[in-house]
């Protein structure tokens, strides 16, 4: 019963939660990424598990190497939005962060 | 037994660390639990016999969206911004107010309702067993790569060029003296 595909979906749950409370809860713009990298590897996590439980084929697999590499874009870009906001406005507090020219 | 031990250490490993990504109140240490729960979730996919997506999350997280993100934080100052109403616990950001409060009843209740779900309908069409702990795995690796270059290939194409212009966009966002560098080009041409 312990590694069965109920206790994978209750972790990926978890952390899909904890990704949501993060977004919601903290004020700093490089937190909510650290929060969206968690709900992306939630999903990831799901994929990999119905592909061993239910299909058995691999395609579960390539979609979590293709979110893999769409989250390391959005994290790059993501970091770059705000480095380059905090070298205009010298803050990355979401109440703040409006525009993104001088 | 090592399945086993595995699972369990992954999970734990994964649980905590995202509790202290939620909970720490410096973002420095919440970076460093984020890296600890990505090599929890790629202990995970062990776990299910996906040894190169673990490999590549090893790879492609931790040695490269982890430190992309610690050098973002550094480059920023490294703070985090602490409610400065009262506080429940003086650890946590955010703790005792009603935005805290709002937040955990909106987690536990997406929690309950996925719970629900699992429990009611999702499950029942799947057959209910565990993975067996003594099966050895064939490796994916050979069944990966010819998946990637037959079945999805053009998303496998598509991936590469995406790869190259968020680079080169976030090069391009993310340099520092645009206006100055700008008007150095405007007067080169005049």
């Amino acid at each position: 019963m312990m590694m069965s595909l109920a206790s994978y979906l209750v972790i990926s749950a978890f952390l899909f939660l904890i990704g949501i409370a993060v977004i919601l809860s903290r004020k700093s713009l490089i937190a909510i990424l650290l929060g969206i990298e968690l709900i992306l590897n939630a999903a990831a996590l799901n994929f990999v598990t119905y592909s061993r439980f239910g299909s058995q084929d691999l395609d579960g697999h390539i979609m979590t190497l293709f979110i893999i590499v769409v989250a390391a874009a959005e994290a790059a870009v993501g970091l770059a939005i705000v480095i380059r906001h905090f070298q205009l406005k010298e803050t990355i507090h979401i109440d703040e962060v409006s525009q993104l020219k001088e | 037994m090592f399945h086993k031990l595995l699972f369990i250490m992954s999970t734990v490993l994964t649980v905590a660390s995202a509790l202290v990504v939620l909970l720490n109140k410096n973002i420095m240490h919440a970076c460093i639990a984020l890296l600890g729960s990505l090599i929890g979730i790629a202990g995970l996919y062990l776990t299910l016999g996906a040894d190169f997506v673990a490999a590549t999350q090893l790879m492609v997280y931790v040695g490269g969206v982890v430190i992309l993100m610690l050098f973002a934080v550094m480059l920023t100052g490294g703070q985090d911004f602490v409610s400065k109403t009262q506080k429940l616990f003086d650890l946590t950001p955010n703790m005792g107010n009603a935005t805290s409060y709002s937040v955990g009843i909106v987690s536990a209740a997406l929690f309950g309702m996925i719970i629900y779900g699992l429990t009611e309908s999702s499950l029942s069409s799947i057959p209910k067993k565990d993975i067996d702990p003594n099966l050895i795995e064939a490796s994916t690796l050979e069944r990966l790569g010819e998946l990637l270059l037959t079945d999805h290939v053009l998303a496998f194409e598509i991936s590469s060029v995406l790869l190259l212009g968020a680079l080169v966009g976030a090069a391009i966002i993310a340099r520092p003296d645009r206006s100055t560098s700008s008007s150095a080009n405007t007067s080169e041409e005049q």
